[in-house]
């Protein structure tokens, strides 16, 4: 309890913040006993920035954003998000992007986007009405009827955002969303997050394996170890907004990603 | 080849068949007395769907039908959803049931005639019987064949349990289930007849087996007719809903 003052405190302290995490500390049971998966985490985002995870595989990036999104309970620690705890999840607060495939192939893209307002059972117009600005925000207008089998994995995973944003949550979670995409299309992509990011205003807590995407995407970056996950650095990306395709070439760019990729290896 | 090209061969392969049934025994090149003439079967067909016996005999088979069917789908879904939720059920029943599942139905026929004397009752129980385990077997398939993935994105909107269930279980199991329903007709269908077949007083597959052991082969054949008839319409009616749901299922 007196942790969650602390946090409170630092809150108002420190300007609107919409991500609060302190001593989050998670262990499950594997096969052989209890495994420590993520040990002693604790960040803090500022509301409407763009914060990036990395670090190996395995390290509990996945479980730190479930349980941001209280889909998960870590064994020990608090979790605020704008303000309150978040022990189940709150699409009002919380929007989930997830990797390649996690659309309902029986709906529409329509439907989908639709899908968390229909589960709410918002009347058929605001749904539709809703829906559709979101298609037209990530640049699907007219394709609302296509079936994910009928959509590229771009444009699925465009759907994929819709929908996280549909219900206008402060806070966005994205989990490798661009992972399964060819590598122009990930940068396409990533530019397109950045437009629908700078349009819309959200908090993005946004995990990636790909050091290109971290820096070109982020405001900061949070590097984790290898399991038991931790924090070992963070690194403010100080480049410019609007973000560029020719920021890629600049020294500056090159010398932040290896740093990235310097602390990874000595964390693997 | 195009779709218009199979279809006419088909239709001519179809045809052919028809006409040399028609054909061969009318000209002697077949023995008529073992394979009656098309036409004589088919006329044959028209008067024995007129007769009492026969009509009460295909009453007494779709009841035991239906009734098999009743008891054999929601049994055999209840076990198999329990084995596909439940690890540890799972763990236990699943390789013994793949066991029964190989051994043919029919050897434990006796049995079941032994427990439940002829009749009713005792055709209905060997029925769901033959069925239930394809049923099972299915219904775990088809809980198996929903996607993690999609479980966690309607966790992560909120979803109930109820909503859960009613909007990303049943629709991601609805093309097998229907797959399983087909299937499962089919057993039905083989076991009600198999057991009339083998011991009976009555119902179409005791009306067939005796037209058999009595030479009335164009009764015989009517009696083929009907019930290759009434399988098809069957089993072509869920190809059908399978079709409107299967767009998405690649």
């Amino acid at each position: 309890m007196q942790r969650l003052a602390n946090l409170s405190a630092a809150r108002t302290d420190a300007g609107p913040t919409a991500i609060e995490v302190a001593g989050l500390s998670h262990v499950y049971d594997g096969r052989e006993g209890k495994v420590p998966a993520l040990e002693d985490i604790a960040m803090t985002v500022g509301a409407g920035r763009f914060v990036v995870i990395v670090g190996p595989s395995g390290c509990g990036k996945t479980s730190l954003l479930m349980m941001l999104a209280g889909l998960r309970r870590p064994s020990e620690g608090a979790i605020l998000c704008n303000g309150r705890p978040i022990p189940s999840p709150d699409p009002e607060r919380v929007g989930v992007v997830f990797q390649e495939a996690s659309l309902f192939p029986w709906l529409s893209a329509q439907d989908n986007v639709e899908f968390p307002l229909a589960l709410r059972h918002a009347p058929r117009a605001e749904r539709r009405r809703r829906a559709t600005d979101m298609l037209d925000l990530v640049g699907l207008q007219g394709f609302g009827g296509r079936y994910p089998h009928e959509l590229s994995g771009g444009m699925k995973q465009r759907v994929a955002i819709a929908r996280g944003l549909v219900q206008d949550p402060p806070v966005l979670l994205m989990d490798e969303p661009f992972a399964a995409l060819d590598e122009q299309t990930r940068m396409t992509m990533g530019h397109e997050l950045l437009r629908i990011w700078s349009q819309t205003l959200k908090t993005v807590v946004f995990i990636t394996h790909s050091l290109t995407e971290a820096v070109y995407l982020a405001d900061e970056v949070l590097v984790m170890s290898a399991r038991p996950g931790r924090i070992i650095d963070r690194i403010a990306i100080a480049l410019p907004r609007p973000r560029t395709y020719d920021m890629m070439a600049t020294d500056t760019f090159g010398r932040l990603r290896d740093r990235i990729w310097q602390q990874i290896r000595t964390a693997d | 080849m195009n779709r218009l090209t199979i279809l006419a061969v088909r239709l001519a392969l179809l045809g052919a068949f028809l006409a040399a049934w028609e054909m061969l025994p009318r000209h002697g090149v077949l023995d008529a007395r073992m394979l009656p003439p098309l036409g004589d079967v088919l006329r044959m067909l028209v008067d024995v769907l007129g007769r009492p016996r026969v009509q009460e005999a295909i009453g007494v088979s779709a009841g035991e039908f239906a009734v098999a069917f009743l008891i054999a789908i929601p049994l055999g879904a209840a076990i198999g959803i329990l084995i596909a939720e439940n690890d540890y059920l799972g763990e236990i029943f699943k390789p013994m049931l793949f066991y029964v599942f190989s051994v043919p139905k029919s050897i434990f026929l006796p049995m079941f005639i032994l427990v439940f004397g002829i009749g009713f009752q005792q055709k209905v129980a060997y029925a769901a019987f033959s069925t239930v385990f394809i049923v099972i077997m299915s219904a775990t398939a088809a809980v198996e064949s929903v996607k993690a993935d999609h479980l966690l994105v309607a966790r992560s909107y909120g979803a109930t349990r109820a909503q859960i269930i009613g909007r990303v279980y049943l629709p991601s199991m609805m093309p097998v289930l229907l797959e399983a329903l087909r299937l499962s007709m089919i057993f039905n269908f083989t076991g009600v007849l198999i057991a009339e077949m083998y011991a009976s007083r009555t119902g179409i597959g005791q009306l067939i087996a005796n037209w058999g052991e009595n030479f009335q082969m164009p009764q015989l054949f009517a009696g083929v007719v009907f019930l290759a008839t009434v399988a098809i319409v069957f089993n072509e009616s869920i190809r059908w809903l399978e079709a409107q749901c299967s767009a998405w299922r690649t």
